[in-house]
């Protein structure tokens, strides 16, 4: 059980329960570990809500670097600060923070570009670290004095974390907290964000995406608010074009069905040509060069939002290359900029114009954690959400 | 000797001579052919100059795949007169001066009503087919003297004193300005360097540029992203001569290019530019060159643009982990994303004022015989573009 949140803690470990990864592909064990105080610039949070992203499923079963245990998990929250270290202005104890694996120093020549979201700090650039981003050290240890490992600058699978100022976003005081407010953490923007940011969906567009999880379908909500026309969704599960059509999908192809033809033949025959744009959600090269070869000639974008194993190759003719037109790019978080365009999207949540809640199809408590794995493994879950709160 | 062009030859076969190429890299033979009249939308066209492009040596030199199609009538970049229509064109008009080019534009298709392409789906372009014939038609307008025909090359053959292209690839010059050499560069080379540059990547005031390949082509992304008020063009090549013919269209940096004893080009271009170039454009045609162009555009915002023919069947590998974290987008775009018809007279008219340089692309002239002598030198790499005058006057 958490020590209750109070000045007291300021400035002091503090014990808590986390849950522990300690062997790629084991289920995590929750046992309760010390939480270092934040250093300058490091804000400590308690988590209220967290979601499992597939993002979290790669690296759990990650055996060779650069997985690394034991970890914890865990990339898409919502919290309370529970204190700040030095030279933390931007916010206090007893505010709300969604932390994310993005960072925005605010400072660096991307962080000032309206064209990249990739904050170029030198201390912050992205990479897949076990460390705090500023210090290379670690908050967490377990009790035995082991150090345990971060995750992606977030480690939102534990009571208490410490997350850097520059992935820590803030959210309006007047907002009240919500279980689908965390989602905007990863998924939700993700998938939002490259429709609307990165593709920069018009009106009328056609759109495929390959991969109905929760980053295709919010891919399909920020399409539909784009006002695509036609939103194309790709699965080797039938069962999401029902779930999908509430987030804005209009047609289907079943990606398992493949007797006569591949998924990017039946879209450029239906499509009659091929779509404006193409997501890959999914994280798997054959998928993007399926959806590169699907999407229209002359002006189509091909956007590659899916995490694949590392060494992954994508490999494109270099005809199709130069006599198609077509373009490929990859973007992370969905091109968004955590600070300025999470609470944009919030906002249009609470204004009812932007669904969150519909990616919210279970919820366990903090014990029974490795059930949310189980379900997003088996394809039965978009977001299952993990309540920390013990009261 | 060409026949006189005059109402006189309108609506029959014109002998005369062409370029004929009979076989994979060996020189061209100056003969006689018939040049059948145009049918209905195509226009018959006398050339009075035209230049060699590297996708002329590369075909040229084709063996091996569906592309390598012989005897054949190579040349796409030129500039003629119009000598007589088929039915149902009334763009053009005999005596009109025209640039054929190897892109259509119907100017009807959904592509080519949007600015967002200029891939024309109605003659579309195929690049492992080089249009050995006609388009509309499947049928070629040439045949030699024992009455074989001969193909076409790219919708244009215009290493012949007469040649038949589709109206949808023939762009009329204003009749106010003089027919000049440097005018036929711009239905390939310049445009698509030129194109690419400020067209396609939309290279803004203040950007920093990396262009491999220092043909015509590059030179011409350099003259581009220079009329763009790009600030740094860094250009990379394997022949270090290319720096001072660079400077006249813009280039500030050079990087010699296979100097591997410590640091690739794209290593020492991320140095130099304290991260990446905002643009890489890729102008020789390798996948290698490709990768290494991407590898050293900019995190967060570059674009790679690729302009380079490669051979068939060649492909560029990319990490997934780096199109995902590091936000570069890859392009390719031919004629660089210009639309012939609409944009070649805008280049022409820069050309006239004096802000786009053209005549500075043209190194050497050659007479029509000596046309082999145009593929030596740019194989050699002694040539920018080579004009062969076809006029016999």
């Amino acid at each position: 059980m958490a020590e209750k949140v109070s000045s007291g803690s300021r400035g002091k470990p503090i014990r808590c329960r986390a849950a522990v990864c300690r062997k790629p592909g084991e289920p995590l064990v929750i046992e309760e570990i010390v939480v270092a105080p934040p250093m300058p610039h490091e804000v400590r949070i308690r988590i209220i809500y967290t979601s499992l992203c597939h993002s979290d499923i790669v690296f759990w079963k990650m055996k060779d670097f650069p997985g690394i245990f034991p970890i914890i998990l865990g990339h898409e929250a919502i919290g309370v600060v529970e204190s700040v270290g030095e030279d933390v202005n931007e916010v206090s104890e007893g505010d709300t923070v969604i932390p994310t694996f993005m960072a925005e120093c605010g400072e660096c020549r991307d962080c000032k570009s309206t064209k990249s979201n990739l904050c170029s700090s030198s201390e912050l650039p992205f990479k897949v670290s076990p460390f705090m981003p500023r210090y290379g050290t670690s908050r967490f240890t377990d009790l035995n004095g082991e150090t345990l490992y971060h995750f992606l600058c977030v480690s939102s699978f534990s009571e208490y974390t410490v997350i850097d100022i520059a992935h820590v976003t803030k959210i309006d005081s007047g907002i009240p907290l919500s279980k689908a407010a965390g989602l905007l953490g990863c998924g939700v923007s993700t998938g939002v964000g490259a429709a609307w940011r990165t593709a920069k969906v018009e009106p009328g567009s056609t759109v495929a995406i390959f991969g109905l999880g929760s980053i295709g379908l919010a891919v399909a909500e920020g399409a539909r608010l784009c006002g695509a026309t036609r939103i194309i969704g790709v699965d080797v599960n039938q069962d999401k074009f029902e779930v999908g059509k509430k987030f804005g999908l209009t047609d289907f192809v079943n990606a398992a069905n493949s007797e006569n033809k591949s998924a990017s033949e039946v879209i450029i025959e239906m499509t009659d040509g091929g779509a404006d744009y193409c997501f890959e959600c999914v994280g798997m090269a054959s998928v993007v060069q399926e959806a590169y070869a699907c999407c229209r000639k002359g002006w189509g974008k091909t956007i590659v939002l899916g995490v694949d194993k590392p060494g992954s190759q994508v490999s494109i003719p270099s005809a199709s290359i130069l006599c198609t037109g077509k373009s490929l790019m990859g973007v992370l978080f969905g091109g968004l900029k955590p600070k300025s365009d999470i609470p944009i999207l919030l906002n249009r949540y609470i204004n009812k114009e932007l669904q969150l809640d519909e990616f919210i199809t279970h919820e366990v408590t903090f014990e029974d954690i490795n059930k949310a794995f189980d379900l997003l493994i088996e394809g039965k879950c978009l977001r299952c959400v993990i309540c920390m709160n013990d009261q």
